[in-house]
């Protein structure tokens, strides 16, 4: 090697190792991905989140989105039923992602039932959330507020903290995503609800320990997830349950409705139970997935107290029905941990 | 300008240092040390950084496409992709150049330490020289192999993570180094390169 070929390698290994020391806010351009009509409320404003974020390590990308997701069919992965995954269904295409690859990516840039969606992982508050991206993709920051993931989009290159799913930093501040339903359950349960089911690959372009969870395991649950401490301090301290015990959960429809503010259900109170008259909500526990939806009632719907659990049906003023087919307005629920969820919506209603 | 004496001082520092560790690693119990030190912390490196860990009996190995610009795109503070997974039956070992040329330097940097520490210590004159001096300069860098994915290890020390924190991990590998380098200079000082005297020789050099 002679001094000038030196010199260029040392020149690209330098530059390569100071790109790792913090990336530019770059963006692709174009629209970014689609918002709702009406901005989904947050607790605390765009500019106390902001000053609350925090790098959680690696750099931009550093955590590296599959932007080209490989699918098997249900015969194929190496999963054990009770491995965790995330199921998602849009108009017939049926999908699992599971949660041991997507701990290492967050983020799958994918097209389900023909929608351009992105399924999004955040292992540090343990929500599973699907959003609209239109015709951009979504990256991770390598930001944490409240523990939280913080995506970019790569149109504008926004930053849209994941559980709040509103932009609070770039073009697009203060505008929320449109957001469809990601359900937490076990490979063993979605299999069976969707036998004709395709499972993200671990080929997915990059080569990680796929058989190896950084923060510990949810088969059976260990190391973070089954710790009481936290990775950084929450935004708002609430010692009314454990930190990381998981709360079904769902956000209040727009910030001019005050009347209907964000809920928050103890998910394995509600598994007991069934149903669970949430203030002016109804819960409704699905044993089939284990997981739970969230109904809202008004002055032209039956009360939630009307409603009752018999042999794994909702039994109602009206008829009896299958938990995830009562007659009423469906909001869109997630798990979230209960340090992060009351992080972001102190004011929440908690039933338990 | 800086002072002649200070720029002369420096020189025979660094001469006296190059020539403790080739005389060092001439020596075969040297490069033992060397050697088996090297090795230790290199692996150990690789499984704090996640790149060496347990296997699942499989054997087989898989290269990305395009390895050559994934091999420059970084994770984290001087942590970079892997370009190659490599199923060995009882271990995985996950492939990333750069990350692999970081760690060796490191292990280098320990070995070399230790190997002067082991000869220092054996000469008369090495009074209060410990061994140990140099591994702990390389504490820093072994730590922040874990700082991927939210700094993991703070997990295990059990401390929440701040923003000076994290600040803190990211240069924990250029502070070891820096570390490492003091301290090889440091334990040169105890030894001679001609082996029957120690630090009174250099200082009167």
């Amino acid at each position: 090697m002679n001094r000038r070929t030196f010199l260029a390698a040392t020149g690209v290994a330098l530059g390569a190792l100071a790109g790792c020391l913090g990336a530019g806010r770059e963006s692709e351009g174009g629209s970014g991905p689609p918002s709702t009509d009406a901005p989904l409320p947050l607790a605390h404003s765009p500019a106390l989140l902001r000053e609350h974020t925090v790098s959680g390590g690696p750099g931009k990308d550093g955590i590296p989105a599959i932007d080209e997701p490989r699918f098997v069919d249900a015969t194929a992965p190496a999963l054990d039923d009770g491995d965790v995954v995330f199921g998602v269904e849009i108009d017939g295409d049926a999908r699992a992602y599971p949660q041991d690859v997507l701990v290492w990516h967050e983020i799958v840039n994918d097209t389900v039932g023909g929608r351009p969606v992105s399924v999004t992982y955040c292992p540090l508050t343990g929500t599973a959330l699907g959003f609209e991206r239109g015709d951009t993709s979504f990256g991770v920051s390598g930001d944490l507020v409240n523990s939280n993931l913080v995506m970019y989009d790569r149109a504008t290159d926004s930053r849209w903290p994941q559980v709040v799913a509103t932009a609070i930093d770039g073009p697009l501040e203060g505008d929320s995503l449109r957001q469809f339903p990601v359900v937490w359950t076990t490979w063993g349960r979605w299999r069976t609800a969707y036998p004709d089911t395709d499972v993200l690959s671990t080929d997915t372009g990059y080569v990680r320990n796929y058989d190896d969870d950084p923060y510990g395991g949810y088969n059976p649950t260990t190391g973070y997830y089954a710790s009481s401490g936290t990775l950084f301090a929450p935004l708002h301290e609430d010692d009314r349950f454990e930190p990381k015990v998981p709360f079904l959960v769902t956000r209040g429809p727009s910030s001019e409705a005050t009347d209907r503010p964000s809920v928050a259900v103890h998910k394995a109170t509600l598994r007991e139970r069934g149903v669970l008259a949430a203030g002016r909500s109804l819960a409704v526990s699905d044993p089939t997935l284990d997981t739970g939806y969230l109904y809202r009632t008004g002055p032209d719907t039956p009360d939630p107290g009307a409603f009752s659990w018999t042999d794994g049906r909702v039994r109602g003023p009206d008829g009896t029905y299958a938990p995830s087919a009562v007659p009423l307005p469906a909001t869109t629920t997630f798990d979230a941990m209960w340090f992060a969820w009351v992080g972001f919506y102190p004011e929440t209603e908690v039933h338990a | 300008m800086p002072d002649a004496t200070v720029v002369t001082r420096s020189r025979r520092t660094v001469g006296h240092t190059r020539r403790a560790v080739a005389f060092a690693l001439s020596r075969r119990d040297g490069v033992a040390v060397f050697g088996v030190v090297t090795a230790a912390y290199l692996l150990a490196y690789l499984v704090v950084v996640g790149h060496l860990g347990p296997g699942d009996g499989t054997w087989g190995v898989t290269v990305v496409s395009d390895p050559l610009s994934r091999a420059l795109r970084p994770r984290g503070a001087f942590r970079f992709e892997p370009v190659a997974g490599l199923a060995a039956g009882p271990v995985r070992l996950l492939v990333a150049p750069l990350t692999l040329a970081v760690g060796g330097v490191l292990a280098a940097l320990v070995g070399v330490n230790l190997s002067l520490s082991s000869l220092a210590v054996r000469q008369p004159t090495a009074c209060g020289l410990s061994p140990s001096t140099g591994v702990l300069a390389a504490v820093p860098g072994l730590l922040s192999g874990a700082a991927c994915c939210g700094p993991t290890v703070l997990l295990v020390l059990g401390v929440q993570a701040s923003g000076l924190l994290l600040s803190a991990f990211s240069v924990l590998v250029p502070v070891s180094t820096l570390s490492l380098l003091v301290s090889l200079v440091l334990v040169g000082r105890y030894v001679s390169p001609g082996g029957a005297t120690a630090r009174d020789s250099f200082d009167s050099s």
